[in-house]
Formats: structure tokens, C-alpha cells, sequence
């Protein structure tokens, strides 16, 4: 009877014309969508790999059933169809289906897969489908949502299903709310925010959430420095500000003023940057070389930033420097953008799979960084909820296919900070001691190899000659694996000569290694100070069998190697490369940019960057508006900064959100415009405290209303600028390679395992100058991150940090009560205090105003004299030494013996270490001076902003 | 109350994605409750050993206060549970299947004839002449199973009907700390929570006053560092906790040497003092007041850590069982003791590290020395945690990053080591509704590559999940757009690795 029911139905699908009944435009409005949605990933797609052998590409298959033998569809049952059972997730006989709750129908969708079964299944066919979906158009985009035309997923159901618009708003054209006459007395956000302001009824009357009152002077200079600098507002600035005779709103905006154009500014606005961009200066994974270039790219971003640089051209920048300005070095430093991902290729692995990832990740980054889009969701089928098709992805990565890596020769630049290059020396220190291992290694396996042949009582005949060879004719390099090459050359077996580190004891492994791969890590080290820039180039894909050294521009780059010809990757693996793709953008915002991508080796990245940096382009100013918003306020208006898909958080303001990212372009994608008029309004100067708390709790829950300021806790960088700052230690300096602070001395000195080796240990500068600099300036190693940056949130490079955390767990209370740094910062300010002022009352005064930017009311004034006095009572050990070891063992299990065995480093830079304090200013009375400065350090009132 | 975001707040987002997706409500991930009231953060202190009252360490037959609402707080899995908890011993750099538990007597024949290895795919760890080289150790068939085990695993094979040996799981990479995270995490590139945070995210833990991940590394951590244990994008509670080998278990446990408990004490009275009266007006505020608690309980713990620890008061009976004291055995010892220890007062997940096992060349040597490294150790504590009654409910794991190949190249001459191999490698499991005393899987002759019950790792997590009663497609979290889950995008269950 089933088999007769299939018959006909096949001959109303083949009834071309015929009016479709209700089951069938039920089918193709509702089930066809479906089943490619919840279940053809397993039972069709792959025709060669059915899951249970249950085939739902056709009402055959569907009625066959799959490996149980029974029909997983009964026509006109659903109770009794398995197909339907399963996806209840109810059934006891049925496992859930999708098995992935996330992946659940809804209990709309199963309503309409029971009533398409219980009306007869019918099953048309794929071009009757379509043109049912014709016909009704207009009715269903009404009713179910709208189409988005793109170029075209791998099905067409992908391709012509419908979204719910308000997930779409991302790529709608921007709309800049007008404001009403009424509004037009009012500062353009506080309007915008006031139409969206919670409110309730009382009474029948309709009452408004009341907005906090603004904030005092001492906390909106605080507030403002920080948001601005990164650091706290110095004692005399505060004293000023709040003493300003003039109104607010002029004494405000010029502070603001003051700030943008302070260097500092760069550097806070950069850091957000590269919390984006994830900068590191060392590669990750295996090896985690260090990238010694990366710094220029750091100093570029900061650059940008003070020079108010367009947002527009720094995103050309960024992606195409060296295509628009290929003679500036500048635009190839920014470039360096491209290589912000950890990537390396070792000799363990394909090179091709190493390629592919950079291209997926490059891919990824410039869709998370400039359109919030997650782009890898494309990478191995079309987007499950936003319109993005998997041949968007390719189009992408195809512009990169050109895109080489290289450390591209770049001149610094008169306004690069240079300095400090003479530390190379201690580098080149280490650098003789490990030659010097190595020969005295290979003197040892000379030795051994003589050993060799005696206890095999064999004659070293053969050997000898090698030796006498090798002298003659390399002179001064007679080392142990050129006579071995030697007897390889002689046709002498292998068996027969000494094997490679020959008779080496445990000890000498681990020190062969060391050495060896330790000059290999020097190599790109030494790349720091040479006018090198962290880029890329255009040209074919050269082959490499793994990469040991800084890459360079190969002379031949447009001869040698593979033209890549970017196709689609089914599955996102590059050995299975499907239909081949051009170059391009998303496409569905082609309605609102044309742009043709060139197939050229040239200028794929530039046409993308201008695609990207297009007024027309509905994202991109939204994008950066709302982190802008985001750096400002601690939450962004669309909720993930990353992700204006579908599945990221809506805006909670889009009429403001719209208004800010068409007000950015209309000033000329200023960013520094973008600071005066976000902190110019009422909602900026708001104070953290509410005077109804409990109504706006009631009202506001999520705190997306701005009715107050949200405090928040001091960034890991800020933390440790502030200390720095407050104890006058902090050096100014702008920009340079990356300095190594203090950290903590067992992080520092804790054997690290890389491929086949140690890293070397952490050695901070060796003069409290070079050290003692702002946190963005500090080496990011991947693998070795400052355990006080880590457990204050800061994100590791691994994912784009869109927002930083603010978690309190207790190592934080390890890090800053017990760890050295704060004890130091401590200490310094405690000297520094008792030498500038005359009194215990004095020198508190002045604590109390460095770290807290205020004076300390007489009850605390009183609470930290008796304590001071108190604590001296109780010091009597003398402090902790604040040397640094010159030698260190290390321990560890050896690769080759499987043993451990330890090793001396020699940690040249803390030959010369200076550290933070003159002993003789240690006094008993600084040290009590200091546990108070160290408690105040630890205090609420210096780790939040109000 | 301050509103700003601790963290992802899953269910927060869930709603989001379901009011955008037009879905029905669900209720199946099992998010804890992540909101910023004080006493969340009271539990599982995320990078941390610690919490409320430390003591219970300390006290044999602590269980821990029960709490239903904290993050740690135990959760009922998806399924009945076979493993309460789970030892996972983690034999960093990749042990050789050929050399440890799967034989190849073809490679006697084949000894030092030439390898050659063509295709597309080749890596530079391929060139060169490369030959085929034998295992240096015998091979011997242990316990009533017969399990296969090189006869250098003395104790071992004494315990060898409680294993139940898979050998078809596959890596897709050849880079020590890639497949590290891939094995620790589901995903090759880092970044992911490891197994030991879904866990704890899935189960909570039994112990309120423990971390419910622990972790004892090496001196050198592992290539790939601290992401081998990180809560990735899990809600920092979840993190692994690391007990460092040697010098201060946790860094910074302990002020400066001259700052002495009472001096310390009272700094951190006027510290309280302070607070209080920045707090003043401000109330309500639960982040402030939490991190004031925070400092409370560090103070506690840094007396208390050390001493729940310290093995120094187990009886010399034990301390011979684990090998402690024996300059081979004794490093690992202790870290086997400890665990059964930190098992017996709640803890859902420990993981061990040992290693490095790269034996890229003179592997008879290396992996001799490894092997008598952990060889007692590992027995003695499936012989303990048996016992104590606990191997039934303890899922214990041992396995390394990938297995390795059947040749070498010339870089050891004759120096015989082996290569990294992600097509095939040896995982047992013991205890916790493993299918104790059987062999699952097998590889091809020269053990290049499985070719039996091959299931690429994403089942092997999903299967040491059912065994702990939590089902890999409901045990997610929304992140970067979708939501995400240890096997990265699902597996299956391989059934015969379940009793």
C-alpha cells in the first residue's frame, strides 16, 4: 500500500503546473528547509556515509527506514513514524533527533512535520519545490521572514531560506535617527538612550527609571584618565580639575581634550587594539619562537591612535599597507596585522596544512576584527544562521592566497623609539656559551668515537682517514658529524662507524640540545634589532619543509612555488578542494557595494580593504562604534563585539548605535571626535550610584539602561601601570622593543618545554628604567604569560578578545598581597614619600593622594599612623634580598634517555641587575610605611573606577 | 547590584540565541548559575587551589560541605554514571604503542629494511632514508586477559585484568603541543576548556572546599603550557588548578620571607578597614564585598595548602607500595598518592603528567627509564584505589598526545628512536565501567595505523564522558556563535570500551 502511495506521489511531482495542495507547499515552505537543517548532515549528505542507513533525501528512503527495517516515516501517522518520534525527543524506543539538544525542533517545527505527515507526506520535488516557493513569495516573506541573496550556498535550500529580519540589522543600511525638536536641547545619546528608558506604571501614570546623578569631580577625572590613558590622574591634575572655577561641561571638555592629546592615549586605545587583534611577540605552539618585529606593529597601532589616523585608511592599512604605500615602511610594519595569529611549520608537519591555517586564520581575524563575523563558522559548510555561504569564506581567503610571510626588510623610522638595542650584547653572550658547549660536546664525541671502535675492537682506520680528510679540506670545522658525513660519502654502512651522539651521557644530550637549539632560538631574537618588519608579500606559495629562522622575501617570489588557486575546501580540508573561487567580499551586501575583486597576484588585498573601509559598508562603522561604545561604558550596544550575526546579542540601542556609526563617518572616521562626543554626554558623567537602587534593580536587571555608570575593575595593565605610576617609578617612555619586567621569580625561571628543548629563562631588564614601563610594552611570549597579568583576566592571544572579564578568584589576592611586584611598588612609594615630605601625617597624605588621587579623611589618617607604628613594633627580619640569581640549574627529563638531568643557565642580563631599591633607604620606618601603601594597593577604592 | 558581566553568562545567552533562532525554550544545558552574587565567589576559586573551609583537606574523611546552588555544586549527569571521578595520567610527548602495549613481531623481519613513505601529505619528518626498526623489548602476555605488555611493566602486568587497552584512536596532528590540546581539549589550535573543566562544568564536584579539576605537572610544564588545563571559555571556576612539583605548590602562596602572620594579619585588618569604609556608600555591592572574602580565604589557605599536601605522614607501608623514596619511582609516587588521596575527599578530575616519552631516538634506553618511572606508581594505585573500594567508581585514563611510527630516520643512526604517529597509539582505561581484562581495536602489522575499531579521539572523549554519565551533545556552551562542546562538533560512543 506504501509502495502505491509512492507512485502516486511521484506522478504529482511529475504533474508539472498541477496547483499544489496544502501538503505539498507545506513541504516546501516548512519540511524541505528542515529536513536539510536537523537532518540531512547525517542521512544524505553524504551518499557514500549514511548514518544508521536511514536515506531522507526522498520519501524512498524515508519510508524504507534504515538499518532496523522499519519505515521511519508512516503516511498519515506521525505517532507511529519514527522520523517524527525521534525528533520529540519524548520517545522511549527513539534516540533524540538531532542528538544535539542545541540542534532541537521547535515545537512550532514539529507541529508542522506532524501535520505534513498526517496530511499525506507529500514529497515534491526539488524544481516543483522551487516553484511553489515562487508562487508564495511574497506571502511567506510576510509571514516567515525574508530571503537574503548571496552567492549561493552548497544546497539551494541554504540559498533561499528565510531569516527572521531582526537578525538581519547588521547589514541593513545605516539609519541615523533624527532627533525631535523636543530632543534637540538634549545631547544626541542621552535622547537616544532616554526613548529606551525603562519605566513603570504607577498609579496609571507611566514613570521613567530616574538616571544617577552626575559624578563628582574626583571621579569623573579618575574615571575620564583611565578610560583615556590607562593610568591614574597624578595628584596635581586632580587638585586642578576639581578646583576649576569654570562650569563643568567647559572644565570637562577640556580635560578631555588634555587627554586625547596625551601619548598616553595611544597606548590605552592600543592595547583594546590588540586585545582584538591578539598580539604576541612570540609565535605559539610548538616552538613559540619569539617574533622579533612584532613590536613595530605594536608602536604603528599606537601611532594611529595619537595621530587620530582615519579608522578607514587604518584599516587599509592594516590589510594592505604594502600594496597602497609599498615604499613606506610604515604601511608594510602595519601589515603585520595579517600575522597576528600564532602559526609556525615544523618539520613534523604537512606543509600544506600549515598554509591552510594561516589562510583560515587570516580569514577568521579580518571577519571578527572589522565585521564582526565569525567567519570559520563558513569554513566547512554555509553558515547555519547568518547569510554567509561557505563560497563567501573562500571568496575571502582567496584574496589571501597571494598573501605571503616574510619579515619584509623596513628602515626604521625617525619616530620609532630605537633605543635600548645595545642589550643585544648579553644575547650575544649566550650565544658564544652555547657554541662553546657545542664544541666542547663534539670534542667529547671525537673522543667517544675512538671509545666506539675500541670496544668493539675494531680498527678506527676508516674514521681516521675521515678525520684527516675533513681537516684538509674544511679547514677549522672538523667537527664529529662531518667525519661521519665523510664515512657515509665512503660507502662506509652505517652499522659500522659511531651513530650520531655517540656514548653521550644523559647530561650531554640535554646540553647538545640546549646549545643547538637554543642558537636556532637566538636567531630570531637577534631579528629585533634589525630593520626587519613583521609582514607579508605577494607571490606564489613557496614550499618549505619547515620554517627555523625569520623568512625573508624570496627574489624569485612571483617564479617559484604555487600559484594557489583558492577553491572551495569541502570539509575546510585543503586536500579536498571542490569548486574554485574568485576573490571577494560578503556577498550579501552586494546590493550596497560593488567592487570587483582583481584576480591578479596584486591588489586582492587592497580592493578588500577598501571594500571593508567603504562608507557603504553597513558593518564596518557600526563595528567600530560599538567598541568605541564598549571602551567606554564596559558593555557594548550590540553585546558581542565580535559577532553581529544572528546569533550574537542584539543592540539594545540600534537607533543610537546607527546614529554614533553615522556620526563617526560624518567626521571623517575620527576617533578622537568619537571620545569627545560619547564622554561630552550626561550617561558619561553619570555616577556609579544609584539614588533608588532597589527600582533599578527592578527596572533595569541586565544594566543596559546607562541610568548609572557601571564601576569596574582595574585591567591587569592598568593595575600594574597604576602602581608603577603612583610610586613614581613608571617610565614614559613611548614605544621600542618589548621589556621584560620582574615576575614572579619561580614563572620565571620554571624549565619551559618547547619543541626538542628549554626556553630560555625570563631575565628582566637589568637597569629599574628599562623594566619598569608601561604593561603594553612588555614581551608577550605565548607560552610564558606574567602570572599577575594572567589571573587578573588578561585574555590570552589564542582567541580575539572582544571584552575583558573581571572574575575575583583568590590567586589574585596571591599575586598582589604576596607577589614581589606590589611589595616593591609598595616599598618605592613608602621612600619615596618619606624623602619628599617632613611628617609621618605628610608622607600618608601623600600616599593617600597617589594612589587614590584624594586625602585621607582624619579617621584614616589616625587608622594608618597607629598602624604604621604597630607594624615597625613587629619588623625585625631583614627584608628579602631583592637579587636575582646569575646561575641557575634547571631540571628536567632528557628526550633521548628518558632521565632527568639538569643544566646551569647562565642568565647574562641579571649579571647587571640593578634593582628597584637603594638598600640603605630600606629603613625600618620605610618598610612600615610600605605595608600600608601595599594595603592600599590591595584596597577596592585603588582596584575600581567609580 | 552591579550589572556588569562576569562572564559569558550562558544562560543569558542561550535566551538570546533562542529569541533569535524563534526556538523553543530548552532547559538542557546544564549551565550553573553564573551570577555575580558573592557566594559564587566563595566556590572553586578557578586558578586556584581552595576555598571556604580549607580544613576539610586536611581532614581524612572530609567530604566537603554540600552546596546546591555554588557552580561547583554536584550537578546529576545525562545518563547513570559508571565513573564518579576520573585519574587521567597523561604520558606528555607520546608513548610508543609499538614499544609499550601493542607488538609487532613483523618488524623483527622487517629490521632495518628500508621505509619509504609517499603522497602528498609527506612532512619533512619523512625525508631521508628512514628504515624499520624492531621494539629492544620482549613482549609477554600478562594476567588471565593475556593483555600484551612489554615485560619491562613489572607491576603493571600484576593489575593487567583491570585494563581495558583501545587501540584504534587517531589524532589529526603531529605536533606535540596540538595534539596535546587536541587530547586535553577536542581542538588542535588551544583556546577550548579541557576535559577536566567540562567535567566539573558538567558534574560540579563532590567536594565544595576543593577545586573540582586538579592538576599535577611536571617541573616543565608541558609544550603548550597552562592551555593543556585552561577553562578556555568555560566561566573561570573550571579551571584546572596546577600543583606545581616543587617550590611553592602555588605561586605566591606565601608573602616576601620577612613578612611575618602577625604582621601580615594586621595589614590585612586594616585592609578590611579600609574597605568597609569605601564600601559605605556603596552597598549592595557583592563584587566588592566578594573580593573582600577573597582575601580572607587566601590568608587561610596558605597555612592550610602546604599541609594538605605533605605525604610525609603516610604510613611507610604506602609510601613503599607508590615507589615514594625510590629515586625512579618516587616523583610520580607522589603524585599517584596524592591523587588517590584528593579521589578519596571528592575531587571529580585529576590529571597527572609524566614525561617527556619524544623518544625520537635510543628508545631503548628512554622509554626503560620512563617506563620504570611510572611503572609502580600506576599499579600501586589501581591496586590502592581498588582497596578502598574506589577503582569501581574512578575512571582511571592513560595515554599520550599520539602514538608513535614503526621507523626511524637516519637522525639516530643506529640509535633507534621512533617518530610521532597520529594514525595509531595505545589508550587504556581502568576502573569506572571500563571494559576491564579486553582489547579493543587493533593496528595494522607494522602498527603504522589503526585499522580496527578506528575512531578518531572526538569519540574517545565522548565515550569517557558517557562512562562519567554526561552526553557530549548536551554537555555545551555557548560561545563565538554557536555552541560548543568537547568533541568540537559530536562523535559517538564506542560501546566496546564499556563494560
Amino acid at each position: 500500500m506504501v509502495f502505491g502511495q509512492d507512485e502516486k506521489q511521484a506522478s504529482i511531482d511529475q504533474a508539472a503546473g498541477a496547483e499544489a495542495s496544502d501538503n505539498e507547499v507545506l513541504f516546501a515552505r516548512r519540511i524541505s528547509g528542515l529536513l536539510v537543517e536537523k537532518c540531512l548532515g547525517c542521512h544524505g549528505a553524504d551518499p557514500d556515509d549514511i548514518n544508521g542507513g536511514l536515506d531522507l533525501r526522498n520519501r524512498q528512503g524515508a519510508v524504507a527506514g534504515g538499518d532496523t527495517e522499519e519505515a521511519s516515516l508512516v503516511v498519515g501517522d506521525a505517532e507511529s513514524s519514527p522520523l517524527y518520534l525521534a525528533a520529540t525527543r519524548e520517545s522511549d524506543d527513539w534516540s533524540p533527533m538531532p542528538p544535539k539538544d542545541a540542534e532541537a525542533l521547535s515545537p512550532e517545527q514539529l507541529a508542522w512535520l506532524k501535520e505534513w505527515i498526517e496530511g499525506g507526506a507529500q514529497w515534491p520535488d526539488k524544481d516543483r519545490v522551487e516553484r511553489i516557493a515562487k508562487q508564495y513569495d511574497d506571502q511567506w516573506s510576510v509571514e516567515d521572514g525574508v530571503t537574503v541573496p548571496t552567492s549561493g550556498g552548497l544546497a539551494d535550500t541554504w540559498t533561499n531560506r528565510r531569516y527572521d529580519p531582526r537578525g538581519l540589522w547588521a547589514y541593513q543600511p545605516l539609519n541615523k535617527p533624527d532627533l525631535t525638536s523636543e530632543e534637540s536641547s538634549k545631547h544626541p545619546i542621552d535622547a537616544l538612550l532616554q526613548r529606551a528608558q525603562p519605566s513603570e506604571k504607577v498609579g496609571g501614570e507611566t514613570l521613567p527609571l530616574r538616571v544617577a546623578p552626575r559624578a563628582s569631580r574626583r571621579e569623573l577625572i579618575r574615571r575620564a584618565t583611565f578610560d583615556l590613558t590607562g593610568l591614574p590622574p597624578s595628584p596635581e591634575q586632580v587638585d586642578s580639575f576639581v578646583n576649576d572655577s569654570r562650569d563643568d561641561a567647559t572644565a570637562f571638555g577640556e580635560l578631555v581634550q588634555g587627554l586625547l592629546d596625551s601619548p598616553h592615549y595611544g597606548e590605552r586605545m592600543a592595547q583594546h587594539w590588540l586585545d582584538v587583534v591578539r598580539y604576541a611577540d612570540s609565535s605559539g605552539f610548538a616552538n613559540d619562537y619569539e617574533r622579533g618585529n612584532a613590536w613595530r606593529y605594536r608602536d604603528y597601532v599606537i601611532r594611529a591612535f595619537n595621530d587620530d589616523k582615519p579608522y578607514d585608511q587604518f584599516i587599509r592599512e592594516q590589510i594592505a599597507g604594502d600594496e597602497i604605500d609599498p615604499n613606506n615602511p610604515e604601511a608594510t610594519i602595519a601589515t603585520g596585522f595579517l600575522r597576528m595569529g600564532p602559526w609556525e611549520l615544523t618539520g613534523m608537519e604537512v606543509a600544506k596544512v600549515a598554509r591552510q591555517r594561516f589562510l583560515d586564520d587570516v580569514t577568521n581575524s579580518v571577519g571578527e576584527t572589522f565585521l564582526a563575523h565569525s567567519l570559520q563558522c563558513a569554513r566547512c559548510h554555509d553558515h547555519k544562521f547568518d547569510p554567509v555561504p561557505t563560497r563567501d569564506y573562500y571568496s575571502i581567503q582567496a584574496v589571501f592566497a597571494t598573501t605571503q610571510l616574510a619579515e619584509r626588510e623596513a628602515p626604521f623610522l625617525d619616530f620609532e623609539n630605537t633605543s635600548g638595542f645595545e642589550e643585544q650584547r648579553y644575547l650575544k653572550e649566550r650565544k658564544k656559551e652555547y657554541e662553546q658547549t657545542l664544541n666542547a660536546l663534539d670534542e667529547v664525541l671525537m673522543e667517544n668515537a675512538l671509545s666506539w671502535y675500541a670496544d668493539r675492537q675494531a680498527s678506527p682506520k676508516k674514521w681516521l682517514e675521515a678525520v684527516e680528510f675533513v681537516s684538509k679540506n674544511q679547514p677549522g670545522n672538523v667537527n664529529f658529524n662531518a667525519v661521519r658525513n665523510r664515512m657515509a660519502k665512503m660507502g662506509v654502512p652505517e652499522d659500522q662507524y659511531p651513530p650520531k651522539l655517540v656514548g653521550f651521557t644523559p647530561q650531554q644530550f640535554g646540553m647538545e640540545r640546549v646549545a643547538r637549539k637554543g642558537i636556532q632560538r637566538l636567531g630570531w631574537q637577534f631579528d629585533r634589532y634589525r630593520p626587519y618588519a613583521l609582514a607579508v608579500y605577494n607571490g606564489r606559495t613557496p614550499s618549505f619543509k619547515g620554517v627555523y629562522a625569520p623568512l625573508r622575501v624570496p627574489a624569485d617570489r612571483m617564479k617559484k612555488g604555487e600559484l594557489e588557486q583558492t577553491c572551495v575546501l569541502t570539509g575546510g580540508d585543503p586536500f579536498s578542494p571542490s569548486d574554485p573561487v574568485r576573490a571577494g567580499g560578503l556577498s550579501v551586501l552586494d546590493g550596497q557595494l560593488n567592487m570587483e575583486f582583481p584576480d591578479t597576484v596584486e591588489q586582492r588585498r587592497e580592493t578588500l580593504a577598501n571594500w571593508i573601509a567603504d562608507a557603504n559598508n553597513p558593518l564596518t562603522p557600526r563595528v567600530i562604534a560599538n567598541r568605541l561604545w564598549q571602551w567606554h561604558f564596559g558593555i557594548a550596544i550590540a553585546g558581542n563585539p565580535n559577532n553581529f550575526g544572528s546569533t550574537g546579542k542584539r543592540p539594545t540601542h540600534p537607533q543610537l548605535l546607527d546614529w554614533l556609526a553615522a556620526t563617526f563617518i560624518e567626521n571623517g572616521w575620527s576617533i578622537k571626535q568619537m571620545h569627545h562626543i560619547i564622554m561630552s554626554s550626561e550617561a558619561y558623567q553619570r555616577s556609579t550610584r544609584h539614588p533608588d537602587p532597589e527600582r533599578l534593580d527592578r527596572l533595569d536587571p541586565m544594566g543596559q539602561s546607562y541610568s548609572v555608570y557601571q564601576r569596574r575593575r582595574l585591567t591587569a595593565e592598568e593595575l600594574r601601570d597604576a602602581m608603577l605610576a603612583a610610586s613614581g617609578e613608571l617610565n614614559r617612555e613611548l614605544g621600542g622593543i618589548p621589556c621584560r619586567p620582574i615576575i614572579n621569580q619561580e614563572a620565571a625561571l620554571q624549565p619551559r618545554m618547547v619543541m626538542g628543548t628549554f626556553a630560555a629563562a625570563w631575565q628582566p631588564n637589568p637597569l629599574p628604567k628599562d623594566r619598569n614601563r608601561r604593561s603594553i610594552y612588555t614581551l608577550k611570549l605565548r607560552g610564558l604569560v606574567d602570572p599577575l597579568m594572567e589571573v587578573f583576566n588578561a585574555p590570552p592571544p589564542d582567541f580575539s578578545c572582544e571584552g575583558r572579564e573581571a572574575s575575583t578568584v583568590t590567586p589574585q589576592v596571591f599575586a598582589l598581597f604576596n607577589g614581589r611586584n606590589s611589595h616593591d611598588r609598595a616599598l618605592s612609594l613608602a621612600i619615596r614619600a618619606i624623602e619628599t615630605t617632613d611628617s609621618d601625617r605628610a608622607a600618608i597624605f601623600d600616599c593617600f593622594r597617589r594612589l587614590y588621587g584624594r586625602r585621607p579623611d582624619p579617621e584614616e589618617l589616625e587608622l594608618c599612623l597607629k598602624h604604621w607604628r604597630q607594624v615597625e613594633t613587629l619588623i625585625d627580619e631583614d627584608p628579602a634580598s631583592s637579587k636575582l640569581p646569575v646561575r641557575i640549574v634547571r631540571e628536567a627529563v632528557e628526550e633521548n634517555t628518558g632521565e632527568r638531568f639538569s643544566f646551569e643557565e647562565t642568565l647574562y642580563f641579571n649579571e647587571d641587575f640593578v634593582p628597584d631599591h637603594d638598600p640603605s633607604k630600606i629603613t625600618r620606618r620605610a618598610r612600615g610605611l610600605a605595608d600600608i601603601c601595599l594595603t592600599l594597593i590591595n584596597s577596592n577604592e585603588f582596584a575600581y573606577v567609580d | 547590584m552591579d550589572h556588569r558581566p562576569q562572564s559569558i553568562a550562558p544562560d543569558n545567552t542561550i535566551e538570546d540565541f533562542e529569541v533569535a533562532m524563534n526556538r523553543r525554550q530548552t532547559n538542557h544545558h546544564p549551565a550553573p548559575v553564573i551570577d555575580s552574587s558573592r557566594r559564587t565567589f566563595l566556590y572553586g576559586l578557578g586558578a586556584s587551589l581552595g576555598s571556604v573551609a580549607l580544613t576539610a583537606m586536611l581532614a581524612d574523611d572530609a567530604k566537603g560541605t554540600a552546596n546546591d546552588d555554588g557552580p561547583l555544586a554536584p550537578k546529576p549527569g545525562h545518563f547513570p554514571a559508571k565513573a564518579k571521578h576520573c585519574i587521567f595520567l597523561m604520558m606528555e610527548g607520546g608513548p610508543s604503542h609499538i614499544d609499550t602495549f601493542d607488538p609487532k613481531p613483523m618488524l623483527e623481519k622487517m629490521h632495518l629494511k628500508e621505509f619509504t613513505r609517499e603522497g602528498e601529505q609527506k612532512s619533512a619528518m619523512e625525508s631521508g632514508k628512514r628504515y624499520y626498526v624492531k621494539s629492544p623489548f620482549k613482549f609477554r602476555k600478562a594476567g588471565e586477559s593475556g593483555a600484551d605488555m612489554s615485560d619491562n611493566w613489572h607491576h603493571l602486568a600484576g593489575v593487567a585484568d583491570e585494563l581495558c587497552f583501545f587501540r584504534g584512536c587517531q589524532v589529526d596532528s603531529v605536533n606535540h603541543p596540538t595534539a596535546m590540546y587536541q587530547m586535553n581539549c577536542g581542538n588542535r589550535f588551544g583556546g577550548d576548556p579541557a576535559i577536566g573543566s567540562w567535567v566539573t562544568y558538567g558534574l560540579g564536584s563532590e567536594n565544595q572546599d576543593l577545586p573540582g579539576f586538579l592538576v599535577f605537572p611536571e617541573i616543565s610544564y608541558p609544550q603548550g603550557g597552562a592551555a593543556n588545563w585552561s577553562n578556555g571559555y568555560l566561566p573561570a571556576y573550571f579551571q584546572g588548578t596546577p600543583l606545581r612539583p616543587k617550590g611553592s605548590p602555588i605561586l605566591d602562596l606565601q608573602p616576601p620571607a620577612d613578612v611575618t602572620a602577625g604582621r601580615q594579619r594586621m595589614n590585612l585588618d586594616l585592609l578590611a578597614k579600609l574597605n568597609q569604609r569605601h564600601a559605605v556608600d556603596r552597598p549592595d555591592q557583592e563584587e566588592l564585598a566578594a573580593r573582600m572574602a577573597s582575601y580572607e580565604l587566601a590568608f587561610r589557605m596558605q597555612t592550610q595548602v602546604p599541609d594538605a599536601i605533605d605525604l610525609s605522614g603516610e604510613d611507610a607501608k604506602t609510601l613503599q607500595l607508590y615507589g615514594i623514596g625510590e629515586e625512579e619511582t618516587d616523583s610520580f609516587g607522589r603524585k599517584c598518592l596524592l591523587a588517590r588521596k584528593m579521589i578519596e575527599k571528592g575531587v571529580r578530575f585529576i590529571q597527572l603528567y609524566n614525561g617527556t616519552w619524544d623518544s625520537h631516538d635510543y628508545i631503548e634506553r628512554a622509554h626503560g627509564n620512563l617506563i620504570r618511572g611510572v611503572d609502580k606508581p600506576i599499579a600501586a594505585l589501581i591496586q590502592d584505589l581498588k582497596r578502598c573500594g574506589l577503582l569501581e567508581n574512578t575512571l582511571v585514563v592513560w595515554c599520550g598526545e599520539f602514538g608513535r611510527t614503526p621507523d626511524n630516520g637516519i637522525r639516530g643512526g643506529v640509535a633507534y628512536g621512533r617518530d610521532h604517529n597520529p594514525n595509531a597509539m595505545t589508550i587504556w582505561t581502568a576502573g569506572g565501567g571500563c571494559n576491564a581484562g579486553h582489547t579493543i581495536g587493533a593496528t595494522d602489522e607494522m602498527g603504522m595505523t589503526a585499522v580496527e575499531e578506528v575512531h578518531h579521539v572526538r569519540d574517545f572523549h565522548v565515550t569517557l564522558l558517557r562512562l562519567l554519565g554526561l552526553d557530549d551533545n548536551k554537555l555545551t556552551f555557548y560561545h563565538a556563535g554557536r555552541f560548543k562542546q568537547l568533541s568540537q562538533f559530536g562523535g559517538q560512543v564506542i560501546e566496546k570500551l564499556i563494560a
